[in-house]
């Protein structure tokens, strides 16, 4: 029981990790899903870049990047900044690859019809596209932030006090009994399985409702 | 020759010397057009003759390379840059119906007609919705309202994107094959509303292959080949002694179907 509790310890911050980073990264997404659509070569070569570079290198490696790279200079990132950031950039990346492909998801006709109307190009996007588009992005979406959930564990690596953290602390402390993982490991099923549930089950509803 | 209608009204259409092209291939070559106020011009012609790209020209979906086009006084010349003021005035004066209805899957049917006038007539949310409603109802339509566009009838959503195109009160609209994704029992439910559109008085330019409609309903034929205007005239004497060759290839083909 005190086992659950050692790990329990460390669920706030797997869930701050987590939602810290999938924040960061939805916002971020947004600026390079424009520029991976952008009709200028320059926008499009950098953006397309700055994506693969983030997905190209796996995130452990940018934690450790961020968090003892970068402490030589002037600025010094927490443990918790370097892991939300870290895992945020990466993040980014996925999620406007996520974004881009539920924007072609959403008919041409869509902007053909809108644009015919006199709509402004705000309205277009704000009221017609993006709502489609989030319903299109909404399956790929909660499955990228059920993986970052589980890979927030990657933070602690850097120290960062979350459920693993928590969990090598006791075994280590108790000797290295690995019962404490199997432990740890129904805690992740117990937060990701219902996730998944919840995420289905808007996607039937809206699917239901507004899908021709 | 032809005899001129005792009152001259003024067009609400004047496409002038209209060209257009993708990279190599030539679209629409010199076309000129004028649509008097009221009046019904089909326009009929093989697939790849320009039909739609010409529709969409007018209201600029697509960019003409050169040419004029005046819609309700609104003159656009190619070439040169729209100010979005101007391009909202045209959009505004032109209604356009798609193949596709392009209803927005998203909102519900009055929302769907509502949300245009919000945004453009900039009306409240109360005004709209009662003109919403008004239009519905006279399309049959108003115990849809709440519904999502999906729970309706191909019909029934064509009819619904007329509504809606006609929310914002137009000078003119714009028909891109309303009827060719419709079953024909469905599709008359659409053609009996166009009817009352034009015995209305409305100024309309349909992109069609219901020979019925363009020789019934519509006051000017257009017969559109290759990028151009090949003849042009009143209905029943184009479809009975079509003076062009590649016009009675054309009618033989859609008629012996
Ligand atoms: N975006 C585009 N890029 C390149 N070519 C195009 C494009 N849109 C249309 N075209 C070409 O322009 C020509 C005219 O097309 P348009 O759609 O105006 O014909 P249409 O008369 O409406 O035919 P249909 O009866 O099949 O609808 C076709 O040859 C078509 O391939
Ligand atoms: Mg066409």
């Amino acid at each position: 029981m005190d086992m659950l509790l050692a790990i329990l310890i460390g669920l706030p911050m797997t869930i701050l990790v987590t939602v810290l980073a999938l924040l960061i990264g939805s916002v971020l997404a947004l600026p390079l899903v424009a520029g991976l659509r952008s009709h200028n070569r320059f926008v499009w070569l950098l953006c397309r870049g700055l994506v693969d570079l983030l997905r190209g290198i796996p995130p452990v490696v940018w934690l450790f990047i961020l968090y003892y790279g970068i402490s030589v200079g002037v600025i010094r990132l927490t443990s918790l900044q370097a892991g939300v950031l870290g895992l945020g950039l990466v993040a980014a990346a996925y999620l406007a690859e996520i974004y881009r492909g539920a924007l072609t998801a959403v008919h041409a006709g869509q902007w053909e019809a809108s644009s015919a109307l006199g709509l402004d190009r705000a309205t277009i996007w704000a009221r017609i596209i993006a709502p489609q588009a989030w319903r299109a992005a909404i399956p790929a979406y909660t499955t990228f932030a059920i993986g970052l959930l589980k890979d927030s564990s990657i933070a602690s690596t850097i120290g960062v006090a979350e459920i693993v953290f928590m969990s090598n602390h006791y075994a280590r402390q108790s000797g290295g009994s690995i019962t404490v993982y199997f432990v740890a490991a129904a805690v992740y099923i117990v937060l990701s399985v219902p996730l998944g549930m919840l995420s289905r089950k808007i996607d039937i509803r809206m699917r239901k409702t507004v899908t021709r | 020759m032809t005899l001129q209608p005792v009152t001259v009204t003024k067009p609400v259409v004047e496409v002038r010397h209209l060209a257009k092209a993708y990279s190599d291939t030539v679209v629409l070559r010199d076309v000129c057009l004028s649509i008097p106020a009221g009046t019904v011009t089909a326009m009929i012609g093989p697939s790849g003759a320009g039909k739609s790209t010409l529709l969409r020209c007018l209201n600029l979906l697509e960019q003409p390379d050169s040419g004029e086009i005046v819609i309700d006084g609104h003159r656009l010349t190619a070439g040169e840059r729209v100010n979005p003021k101007d391009l909202a005035a045209l959009r505004r004066s032109a209604g356009m119906v798609f193949q596709h209805f392009n209803l927005f899957p998203h909102l519900t049917v009055l929302r769907n007609v509502s949300l245009p006038q919000e945004r453009v007539l900039k009306k409240s949310r109360a005004e709209a919705n009662a003109k919403s409603m008004e239009l519905l109802t006279r399309m049959g339509l108003a115990d849809k309202a709440d519904q999502y566009p999906s729970r309706c009838s191909g019909g029934q959503q064509q009819r619904i994107a007329i509504a809606r195109a006609l929310a914002l009160d137009p000078r003119v609209m714009l028909f891109d094959e309303p009827t060719s994704s419709l079953d024909p029992e469905v599709g008359v439910e659409v053609l009996e509303v166009m009817k009352e559109l034009a015995a209305e008085g409305m100024t309309m330019i349909v992109v069609t292959h219901e020979m019925a409609f363009a020789a019934n309903v519509a006051d000017e034929l257009v017969v559109m080949a290759d990028g151009g205007i090949i003849e042009s005239g009143p209905p029943r004497q184009i479809l009975q002694d079509p003076q062009h060759e590649r016009t009675r290839r054309f009618l033989r083909a859609v008629l012996d179907r």
